[in-house]
């Protein structure tokens, strides 16, 4: 996993260097949650908005403010639900899909695999309206499953999956395919197990994608009670006119951050291990 | 007159509502809405469209938050091909025009006569600034909801400091940039306080830029046909020269983009002393300054003359009957005198309805708000707001370039005649179908 360093001269100096860069990459990175958390507990009106000292009488009621201007629980289990729903089925295409283009043969394999990739390069922007468009069609506008439909397939899972699948030594398989397994049992019993940290990279990525989707959300859901998180925040933070109030911007964006948050705290050794081992950064 | 509104559009539902199958069955509505002001407002909605349901028992409207004024023209855009438009739109004034070319949006005229009334006795209600941007070809194709125009606001106590009359806010563009000179604070090169800010950011900046365009005698656009804008002219020219100069010669304006929100916090926190910011937030600085402040008219050069900004509430197309004539009932009630006033006094928005202005809450809280009168008063000098077809890209085309011009990476001269290059090129399908659409060159 980590590099050993290769010789004296760059013991004495590269990792000095490198070490320092990363420790100011994560300063740069942790500079607006540590902004967030103080603003989030700065008294409302004080006039040090962009400070980053902690203001010395803390106070909780942007947090009220904020609780009591949305219905959080509410939009919490919306987030949630979505979330879970979008990754359960795309773990399951993106595996099956995977497997297909990793390991089977047939004619326009790789034709077929580049027309996937191409819509890993559309802005998707392009596709709210024909995407909206098929959701009415379906019955599924103003719905949680019509917030979810689009994604069950995904391309970045797929391709993900592929790669990580043709990694997997192909004696294993034969090995299993002599012992009588069938496609289900080699995919289950073999791929899956030894490919995990990628399929827990690429859950990472698309829960924390979808939680802080806001724009395709706005489009389907019109029912206050079905919206998730981030719409729910939008409506009482955003504002072209008049002053931002930032106390009560930053309470809002830490309740709805600190679910993520403490997941990834909770489990972050398993998620930092994911990510070297799946070789996305 | 208002009941007698209710009873005929009540009276409309009930003969729609015997026309369909099944009677005595409420119709779901959706009204979209954005939130331009302080974010509480969206709260205040909720509970006018409540207030709304309980005394309409056959009508069940639901208040949808559609995120800013671009992002509500996106998902009303969505919604309309996706077929199902919400029965009302609270829109920005200025996307009338584009929308009408589009034919997202129907007249109301229909509704407007089936109550027995003139356009003119029911448009008359407004005040007339701000038909243009709701009476397109003759058809009533918004009923305005609230309005604002652009306005100064000095900080007195600073204008004292500085030995300013805060009673005498400055009148023309001479006194602006004196004031502002006197106004502005440094510590070796550190500016601490800017004499004057004015906000650049998407939306804002055009709408700033039209009313100095505007109190140079500029047009900005052509308010008979969507398809022309006065970017490349010596109105402009002027107007955006003393912007540019503000913040390089006279070194009283921060440089770069200025957000709205940003601007106002700089004022609030006495960091700005004066702002030129639209009147919708009149309601949030009187809440919030800590300071005594005046407001004033947007000081000329040649003519006292502002945009008009603000929205109005719209019907999308392919709406059901039943549909159509409940969003028409809740229209007319959200734009009624009473309601009118009252979100007015919430947000800092004057009630376009005149009457809202003779109900004695109305009189007494402009008695105990004088500064909320300058804004209706400043209304004798409205124009319309700029409204072209593709008026986001139009727009964005000249804000692009005065945001360059404020960073000072382009000349005001270079930068109006690509905006005005960038805008033709925009309009050109439009143009070619109308205005150079010619007989005989087939």
């Amino acid at each position: 996993m980590s590099a050993p360093p290769s010789g004296p001269v760059t013991r004495e100096v590269t990792p000095q260097i490198v070490r320092w860069a990363v420790a100011g990459l994560a300063l740069v990175w942790a500079v607006p949650f540590w902004w967030m958390l103080v603003a989030a507990f700065r008294p409302a009106g004080s006039t040090a908005d962009a400070s980053l000292l902690p203001s010395l009488a803390p106070t909780l009621a942007n947090f009220a403010e904020a609780w009591a201007s949305a219905d959080f629980p509410l939009y919490f289990l919306n987030s949630v639900a979505i979330c879970a729903g979008i990754l359960l089925v795309q773990l399951v295409t993106a595996s099956l899909a995977g497997y297909v283009f990793a390991r089977l043969e047939f004619p326009g394999r790789g034709l077929l695999f580049g027309l996937f990739l191409v819509q890993l390069m559309l802005v998707p922007v392009v596709l709210l309206v024909p995407n909206l468009k098929t959701i009415a069609a379906l019955g599924l506008y103003d719905t949680l499953p019509g917030v979810m439909v689009p994604y069950c397939a995904t391309a970045f899972g797929t391709f993900l999956m592929r790669q990580s699948f043709r990694e997997v030594p192909r004696e294993l398989e034969d090995a299993a395919m002599i012992d009588g397994a069938g496609w289900w049992a080699r995919i289950r019993l073999i791929y899956l197990p030894l490919t995990k940290p990628a399929l827990v990279a690429f859950s990472i990525v698309s829960v924390t994608s979808h939680w802080n989707e806001f724009l395709w959300p706005l489009m389907v859901i019109n029912s206050p009670d079905k919206r998730p998180l981030t719409l729910g925040l939008a409506s009482f933070t955003l504002s072209a006119e008049g002053m931002q109030a930032w106390g009560l911007i930053a309470a809002g964006t830490f309740l709805v951050s600190l679910p993520l948050l403490a997941a990834f705290l909770i489990f972050q050794r398993r998620f930092v291990n994911s990510f070297l081992a799946s070789g996305i950064k | 007159m208002i009941s007698w509104w209710k009873g005929a559009a009540l009276a409309l539902v009930a003969a729609a509502g015997l026309a369909a199958p099944l009677p005595a069955q409420a119709t779901d509505i959706e009204l979209f809405f954005p939130v331009p002001v302080d974010g509480a407002l969206a709260r205040n909605m909720s509970g006018l469209i409540k207030e709304f349901n309980d005394s309409h028992p056959d009508i069940k409207a639901t208040p949808v938050f559609t995120g800013s004024y671009d992002d509500t023209l996106l998902k009303t855009r969505a919604a309309i091909k996706a077929g199902k438009p919400p029965a009302a739109v609270i829109m920005s004034a200025n996307f009338l025009t584009d929308l009408s070319i589009e034919r997202e949006i129907v007249p109301m005229d229909d509704l407007i006569q089936k109550e027995g009334k003139s356009q003119d006795a029911f448009m008359g209600q407004f005040f007339p600034a701000l038909l243009p941007n709701a009476v397109i070809d003759r058809k009533v194709y918004g009923v305005p909801f609230h309005n604002s125009t652009p306005l100064l606001y000095i900080n007195a106590d600073h204008f004292k400091e500085a030995g300013l009359d805060p009673d005498k806010p400055p009148r023309n563009w001479a006194e602006l940039v004196d004031a502002a000179r006197k106004l502005t604070k440094r510590e070796g090169d550190r500016t601490t306080r800017w004499g004057l800010m004015m906000p650049s950011n998407y939306d804002y900046g055009g709408w700033i830029l039209e009313a100095l365009t505007m109190s140079n005698g500029g047009r900005y656009y052509n308010e008979e046909y969507g398809g022309e804008v006065y970017y490349d002219t010596p109105t402009m020219l002027g107007a955006l020269t003393f912007w540019s100069d503000l913040v390089h010669k006279a070194k009283v304006h921060p440089a770069g983009e200025q957000k709205g929100p940003a601007v106002t916090g700089a004022f609030l926190a006495g960091q700005a002393s004066m702002m030129i910011i639209s009147t919708g937030s009149l309601t949030f600085i009187r809440d919030t300054a800590k300071f005594p402040f005046r407001v004033a008219f947007v000081p000329m050069n040649v003519r006292q003359a502002v945009p008009i900004g603000g929205a109005s509430l719209v019907q999308p197309a392919g709406l059901s009957p039943e549909k159509r004539a409940a969003g028409w009932t809740l229209i007319q009630w959200l734009t009624s005198p009473e309601k009118s006033g009252w979100w007015s006094r919430a947000t800092g928005y004057f009630a376009p309805n005149k009457a809202a202005y003779d109900l004695p809450e109305m009189k007494a809280f402009l008695e105990k708000n004088p500064d909320a009168k300058i804004a209706v008063d400043q209304l004798a000098n409205a124009k319309p707001w700029f409204a072209t077809y593709r008026t986001v890209p139009v727009r964005k085309a000249i804000e692009d370039e005065l945001q360059a011009v404020l960073s000072g990476k382009r000349q005001p001269k270079e930068a109006l005649a690509a905006a005005q290059k960038a805008a033709a090129a925009l309009m050109r399908p439009y143009v070619e179908d109308t205005a150079l659409r010619l007989p005989g060159a087939e």
